[in-house]
């Protein structure tokens, strides 16, 4: 197929056809919708790390004014809403099954983390409810805490859970851990690095919310709440409450912000899943943000001791990793997956590294349960590989780009074949990298380098060629429907949903391709439960690939579909019929239909489908930063990606999206950071006023670049790259950062690199060689 | 957010009876601060005085060298006003770096002061210039004004009006954002006056304060070299996860001569 010529279809650079309504203010999020006779609800929550609960005194909230209901652990256990769904079900290490804590969606005995939802008051009103959840009295006995995602693994951490001994809920290894040790023996050279991704908050623009009705005749539940996709959130509230899918029906209409934090069945949807059946009435909730920071899923978190083999000339011979994934508290449905399964399928990264071999460590801590954000553990295997690649760089004085380019997987190897059995399509690597050092002047930058001096200031180069697994998906398809309008105007109905991603113009764009019509006479709808379609969320960049690509699917067969219904109005055989921008003609007579004049007269629809394997977009990052030693202040003096996602359906929203995500990596780098205090296990960093987000004025220009090789996987040669900028930033801008203050002598830092830190670091350092303070 | 009475003052002499008879009222202006801490649930006040509106508080002028401005002046609006830019451009750039344009937009000159948050702005320019507080009782001196953390001089029931700068030679102010709020970790007013020198600092400790060693440094010579060998006493700092005592004096230091710099920039 001639990928590069699909899409012109109103424009590569179409601007989001969903915009308009959505700064308009006629979005219609969770918290927009609202039924007669809704009730609200308000949650007590743990305000203590670990403590067992020895009484829980309701009465004077039941009393309050407009109070409905009370409902505590008692009711959870009793409605049997104790066991969320887990996607660890696979064996690890020796064949051993994880060890999988339970978790009452009101807190059943014991809680285990700052924020953890202790009873659930309904009220008239929101404030009644919240005023009255004060009026709560918890007697609560107090337990040893334990915060630090190492030391909760040692002999004699407080033990969170009977069944997780040692609150180590899973272990696993993979790769071949005899040849690596083989390997490392006969290196002539091995970097170390002890890595900490950090725990970072997800933050979505919109907050959760939930509305959540209960219908007596059918036994049936509505919950309208943000989703990346219906069918995730449905398959997760079955699972947790035994109510079949069929009893249950999600809304969502716009979703603002997801990242990975939308894609949980929370203990709050449930829980008021028991009030609205018990008080027959609706029930809505609202989080604050003060009550996000404390129960929405946090991400990352994750640490990794990594090493890396080579030889004399710089060649990888092996690289192994001991990594510890902190999941908080309990666990959420695929929390503890994918810090395991995403560094495996990209273990080696872009390199030909023969032997490879890491260990997995699954560890509870009392802290805000940890699941998929943006990337998904991409970001942290991809950061930890470039970082060990930039080390090794400067300690053998080999230039990182030619260091890398040693070891790249070449041109002419795919498809190929990783050593954890990975098959990496197609892509070019050096390619990538060439364009990305033109692009940022890299020959240049000694020179800059010197001027920056001049001034008084570091600057530092850094760079990170990555990789990460797109596509595949845990539903057995993706399905997309369109509906043919008597004007000839088309609906598509996807699962896949968006937070932000603008599906309504990709999608639009795909099937006005296919169909030769403009992409504004496309209208997508998401989120649309009564049309029982399957498909996966919208998740690990995997959307285009999957529902993309059935877009296109879909709109060829409605043509196949249609030709015999137009041949029939034509009064000519099928082969007689030709298609053309939204119109059938006859071959033989300028006789011709239109879809809207074929819908007008039977009405017409089609649904299409596909199962994808995994993609592999690739990229290769260059941030170039200026940091003034007398504040430790980081200056991102320019900032390049190349990136290879596959054909482009539409490059505005392709840049928006590597901005977005760029912007991301850059708020975990410099700024982000949940902290908890290591005694107490309170969260300090519970607001916007101690947690710092990536402002607009901290990004300057990014330069945006394509390489492209056009995937295999689907016909339409996508990718996916919704998370490909938080996957290559966050090595490249703290490569940029160490390469900036590795000549003072700066030992490797880690994230956040913030000015305080710098600051430190460089003033150590310059004491260190004799220079003062 | 706890229920409270709200009631709208008529007149500056209303409010001041409407606050003076209840201790657990409290004053309302831009409310960049209050309400926050009202919706955390962190305060519990019988009544909100809203003061907004009051033609007494508003306005800005030049009265010989004097630059007198109204206390419910928007901090926008102080940015904006061509009188302030053109009596003292160090004032007007300071408030066109206060929060974002949302808090620039809705929070007060006389709201911010009374406040007296530790990291706020407009206290370094109060404390650098010697302004004078003019209240609905008296003038308090700024050197007598700020007692520490959110702490004053001003009795209950009683409300700035106006703010009255003396207008220096020269002045500048330079900030160091936290990473977080955009509130000074470090703001350093120095105003170079027919009095003398004065350099004050916001947000390093709990509350401004001038850097005497400083000021008497460049007292001999306006120059930044003058407090480069200078170290600001870390102690009575203040520390926490965002800054060491340490980091914090020398963003201070820092800043100082960036604002010395700047001043001499303007030569």
């Amino acid at each position: 197929m001639d990928h590069q010529h699909l899409f012109d279809v109103g424009g590569t650079h179409l601007s989001r056809l969903e915009d308009l309504r959505l700064i308009k203010g006629e979005g219609c999020y969770a918290a927009d919708w609202s039924l007669p006779n809704q009730a609200h609800a308000a949650f007590l929550r743990a305000d203590r790390a670990h403590a067992k609960i020895v009484s829980i005194n309701t009465d004077a909230a039941r009393k309050a004014r407009g109070v409905l209901g009370v409902y505590t652990g008692a009711d959870a256990v009793a409605a049997g809403y104790v066991k969320p769904l887990s996607m660890l079900t696979f064996a690890g290490k020796d064949g051993k099954k994880a060890n999988l804590p339970n978790r009452a969606v009101l807190a059943n005995g014991t809680v285990r983390f700052v924020g953890e939802t202790v009873a659930m008051v309904i009220a008239e009103t929101a404030l009644q409810a919240q005023d009255a959840a004060e009026l709560i009295e918890v007697e609560y006995e107090d337990l040893p805490v334990t915060v630090d995602p190492r030391a909760t693994l040692e002999a004699g951490a407080p033990q969170l859970h009977d069944n997780v001994p040692g609150n180590m809920v899973f272990e696993q290894e993979a790769g071949d851990a005899a040849a690596v040790d083989a390997a490392f023996a006969k290196a002539a050279h091995v970097t170390k690095l002890k890595l900490d991704c950090t725990r970072v908050a997800p933050n979505p623009m919109e907050p959760r919310a939930c509305l959540v009705a209960h219908d007596a005749a059918s036994g049936g539940y509505t919950l309208h709440t943000p989703v990346q996709g219906i069918n995730m959130m449905r398959m997760q509230i079955a699972a947790y409450t035994g109510v079949p899918d069929d009893k249950l029906t999600i809304k969502a209409k716009d979703v603002g912000g997801g990242f990975g934090q939308r894609s949980i069945a929370y203990t709050e949807y449930v829980a008021a899943m028991i009030a609205a059946k018990a008080l027959k009435r609706p029930v809505k909730w609202v989080s604050t943000r003060s009550e996000g920071f404390m129960s929405d899923s946090h991400g990352r978190a994750n640490y990794i001791d990594a090493e890396l083999a080579l030889d004399k000339d710089g060649t990888f011979l092996a690289m192994r990793l001991d990594w510890i994934a902190d999941l908080g508290a309990y666990l959420h449905p695929a929390g503890p997956v994918s810090p395991m399964r995403n560094p495996v399928t990209c273990l080696n990264g872009v390199y030909k590294t023969p032997a490879l071999f890491g260990r997995w460590r699954v560890a509870l801590t009392n802290t805000v349960p940890v699941s998929a954000y943006r990337g998904a553990a991409r970001p942290e295997i991809a950061y930890t590989i470039e970082r060990l690649v930039d080390e090794a760089a400067a300690q053998m004085s080999i230039d990182p780009g030619e260091l890398r380019r040693r070891n790249f997987i070449p041109k002419e190897a795919f498809p190929y074949k990783t050593p954890t059995g990975s098959v990496y399509d197609i892509a070019d690597f050096p390619g990538v990298l060439d364009k990305a050092l033109k692009i940022a002047d890299v020959a240049g930058f000694d020179k800059r380098r010197t001027i920056s001096g001049k001034r008084g200031m570091l600057r530092g180069l850094g760079m990170s060629t990555v990789i990460e697994n797109s596509g595949a998906g845990m539903f057995p398809k993706d399905e997309v429907l369109i509906e043919v309008g008597t004007d000839g105007n088309l609906t598509a109905y996807s699962i896949s949903h968006s937070q932000g991603q603008g599906h309504e113009t990709t999608f639009a764009q795909i099937i006005g391709d296919a169909l030769g019509i403009p992409a504004e006479r496309i209208q997508l709808r998401q989120g649309i439960a009564e049309k029982g379609l399957i498909g996966n969320h919208t998740g690990g960049s995997r959307t285009i690939v999957g529902a993309g690509t059935v877009c296109h699917i879909a709109a060829k067969k409605l043509i196949e579909v249609a030709t015999p219904l137009a041949a029939e109005q034509l009064g000519v055989e099928p082969s007689q019929v030709a298609y053309a921008k939204g119109e059938f003609q006859s071959k033989e007579s300028s006789k011709k239909i239109t879809l809207g004049e074929l819908a007008a007269k039977k009405p017409l629809s089609v649904t299409g489908e596909g199962k994808f394997g995994s993609t592999f977009p690739n990229g290769c990052h260059i941030a170039e930063v200026e940091i003034d030693p007398q504040t430790g202040v980081t200056d991102v003096a320019s900032y390049v990606t190349v990136d290879d996602c596959g054909t482009v359906i539409n490059h505005t929203i392709v840049e928006g999206q590597m901005h977005g995500a760029v912007a991301q990596g850059w708020g975990q780098i410099f700024g982000e950071n949940i902290v908890y205090d290591p005694d107490t296990g309170q969260l300090l960093t519970g607001s916007f006023m101690d947690y710092a987000m990536p402002k607009a004025g901290w990004i300057k220009d990014i330069t945006i670049a394509d390489h492209t090789t056009f995937g295999t996987i689907s016909p339409l040669g996508v990718k996916g790259m919704g998370e490909s900028g938080c996957t290559a930033s966050l090595g490249a801008l703290t490569n940029a950062v160490m390469n900036a203050l590795r000549p003072l002598g700066v030992p490797p830092l880690d994230m956040p690199l913030t000015a305080h830190k710098l600051w430190q670091a460089i003033t150590t350092a310059k004491a260190g060689h004799g220079e003062g303070r | 957010m706890y229920a409270f009475q709200y009631r709208k003052a008529k007149t500056l002499k209303e409010a001041g009876e409407l606050l003076a008879r209840d201790d657990e009222a409290k004053p309302l202006s831009g409310g960049m601060t209050l309400i926050p801490t009202l919706k955390a649930r962190l305060a519990q006040p019988t009544q909100l005085i809203d003061l907004n509106g009051l033609s007494e508080l508003s306005g800005i002028e030049v009265k010989g060298d004097v630059l007198s401005i109204g206390a419910a002046t928007r901090h926008q609006e102080v940015a904006n006003s061509k009188v302030v830019r053109d009596a003292l451009p160090a004032l007007s750039s300071l408030a066109s770096h206060i929060g974002d344009p949302q808090v620039r937009n809705r929070g007060t000159l006389g709201g911010s002061v009374a406040n007296n948050d530790p990291a706020a702005d407009y206290p370094s320019a109060v404390l650098g210039l010697n302004a004078k507080v003019i209240t609905n009782k008296r003038e308090i001196a700024a050197d007598d004004f700020f007692q520490g953390m959110f702490a004053t001089a001003l009795e209950p029931g009683e409300i700035i009006v106006r703010i009255a700068f003396p207008l220096p030679e020269k002045a500048a102010y330079a900030k160091f954002a936290h990473p977080a709020t955009g509130y000074a970790m470090a703001g350093v007013f120095v105003a170079q006056t027919a009095d003398g020198i004065r350099v004050a600092v916001t947000g390093a400790g709990p509350g401004v304060f001038r850097w005497t060693d400083a000021e008497q440094a460049l007292t001999k010579k306006m120059d930044a070299a003058a407090i480069e060998q200078l170290t600001l006493a870390a102690d009575d700092l203040n520390e926490d996860m965002h800054g060491s005592r340490e980091y914090r004096a020398q963003l201070a230091k820092v800043m100082a001569m960036r604002a010395v710099a700047a001043i001499a920039g303007k030569n």
